[in-house]
């Protein structure tokens, strides 16, 4: 689903952020990104989104070479993936089901079927009751369940979450990485850039770990299952 | 691509264009007082040219209501006969379309006394001083202007043997022409400079939004919105902006008026003018708030251009 091929990003300036890192994520699988900050994970998710291009090697997502997608595709391929970002990322001037509803609007999706896909989204985070509410009257672990909601409101084959867990308790953010491991069940490959390494390593998932802008390691699930640390 | 692929894209377009519509009037209503503000300026920007461009207009409809500035008076030597007067007219009305009357010593002295009230006065004279005289009020045929027939006109009388003196308004109308075409070009120099003030001050309005709405841009662009799609309510923003405003321009021109139309209609009555003062056409109106919106859209598109290449999030 997701192939990186020797992929190396250089900023301007000359910092490396990413050197040399290949991986393949299969598509349904579910993979964690961790690594200090400053490693790289969210270059490396920002690749993925043609938010940045690689400066060598290949990014392949979904089929589609990166490198050689011209930039006006860029916002089809970033509706073809749900992203969830650490501060959320929502409207504060629209309601909860309006932010939800934003992809599907940009889609052009007739306003039934919109609601419709919003509700469901809504429902599987919990949170249908809060429709109309504003974001800012909502905590924390409610913002960051919105946030969710709209990066699979639009059914995406691929959902990217870039320290989802950031600001919340650790009961919250297990109850966050269940709902991920339930989409992934679901047939959605998703891959989810932490630092939360207890978290990590209590859900059993295959890791990857970036250092200084290079994959250090590549643990298979059984295997994180089994350390302890 | 079949039809029915195609059909589905231009019906999604269709709910974007809507969503764009609704936000960007949203846009307007949740912002009310610095909507209004905006407008404002620009309403008073557009009602300058306009409000000149009528006062040029009423003037031309004052000119035409004076046909008699048109008229040539003939005064022929003082031993001219009927027959040559009579023969003068005919030449004239071989020339050019004119309505001309001819006016015999006699009459002439009657009118005078009535018009002038020195009646017996005038008695006093032993015989008839005044000459026969042709009063000839020239139509102006297609493609020459009043001015240019009257004055070759007079040219011609002038040189002829039986005539003593023309007399000619042209001046009038000379003047009168040469003040209403400064007009034109005044109404047309204002237009082009408030045509760009309002571009302008759209333009910085819309930079403003922009700026504001950062966030949203951002976040929009993440869930994958084109940079069109973007663009969109913030180019129905200024088009909405340049419509109000024109709006606003004609309601302010239509009280201007009111204002002005007493005390002006009654300085022109004592003047012996019958005048009505004449606001602009439903037509020009309709043309009025067309260009508001089309130089909205075109503030917009500038500004929104230049100012969204700053949030584009992919590489080069």
């Amino acid at each position: 689903m997701i192939t990186f091929e020797h992929v190396s990003k250089r900023y301007p300036g000359g910092i490396a952020a990413l050197q040399d890192v290949s991986f393949r994520l299969d598509p349904a699988e579910m993979v964690f990104l961790t690594g200090h900050s400053g490693a790289g994970k969210s270059t490396l998710l920002r690749l993925i989104l043609m938010l940045e291009r690689a400066t060598r090697g290949q990014v392949i997502v979904d089929g589609r070479n990166l490198g050689t997608t011209p930039a006006r595709f860029a916002p089809r391929i970033r509706r073809r993936i749900g992203m969830i970002f650490q501060d959320h990322k929502l409207l504060s001037d629209k309601t909860v089901f309006d932010n939800v509803a934003l992809p599907l609007m940009i889609a052009g999706m007739r306003y039934p079927d919109i609601r419709k896909r919003v509700r469901a989204a809504l429902d599987k985070v919990g949170l249908l009751s809060k429709e109309k509410s504003w974001p800012l009257t909502l905590s924390g672990g409610e913002q960051q369940r919105v946030g969710i909601a709209r990066a699979i409101v639009s059914m995406p084959p691929v959902l990217l979450a870039d320290e989802p867990t950031g600001n919340l308790d650790p009961e919250l953010s297990q109850d966050l990485f269940r709902l991920f491991r339930q989409l992934n069940g679901q047939g959605v490959t998703v891959l989810i850039a932490s630092h939360d390494l207890s978290l990590i390593r209590s859900m059993g998932q295959r890791v990857l770990v970036l250092s200084q802008g290079r994959l250090v390691d590549d643990i298979a699930g059984a295997e994180v299952a089994g350390t302890r640390a | 691509m079949s039809t029915r692929d195609m059909r589905r894209r231009v019906r999604s377009w269709g709910r974007r264009q809507l969503y764009s519509f609704f936000s960007s009037l949203g846009a307007l209503v949740s912002h009310r007082l610095s909507t209004l503000m905006t407008s404002l300026v620009l309403g008073i920007a557009m009602l300058l040219p306009l409000g000149l461009f009528v006062t040029v207009e009423n003037l031309r409809s004052l000119d035409l209501q004076q046909d008699n500035w048109g008229t040539i008076t003939v005064f022929l030597q003082a031993g001219a006969t009927k027959p040559q007067a009579l023969a003068l007219a005919a030449r004239v009305e071989e020339q050019h379309a004119a309505i001309i009357s001819v006016v015999s010593p006699e009459q002439g002295m009657q009118e005078f006394q009535e018009a002038s009230g020195f009646g017996q006065a005038l008695d006093l004279f032993e015989e008839n001083p005044l000459p026969w005289v042709l009063q000839i009020t020239l139509q102006a045929a297609a493609g020459e202007t009043l001015e240019m027939a009257v004055r070759a006109m007079s040219d011609w009388l002038g040189d002829q043997d039986s005539v003593e003196s023309v007399q000619a308004d042209f001046k009038w109308l000379q003047r009168l022409a040469g003040l209403l075409a400064l007009g034109d070009a005044f109404v047309t120099v204002l237009t082009v400079l408030f045509s760009l003030a309002v571009v302008v001050v759209v333009a910085n309005t819309i930079r403003l939004d922009v700026a504001n709405r950062a966030h949203e841009i951002e976040v929009m662009h993440l869930v994958g919105a084109s940079n069109g799609f973007v663009r969109q309510p913030f180019l129905y923003l200024g088009f909405w902006y340049g419509l109000l405003g024109a709006l606003l321009a004609l309601l302010l021109l239509s009280l201007c008026m009111a204002y002005l139309s007493r005390p002006l209609e009654e300085l022109l009555d004592a003047y012996g003018n019958t005048f009505e003062f004449r606001g602009l056409e439903a037509r020009a109106g309709l043309l009025v708030l067309l260009a508001g919106g089309v130089l909205g859209l075109l503030g917009a598109w500038v500004s929104v251009q230049r100012y969204l290449r700053q949030f584009r999030l992919e590489g080069k």
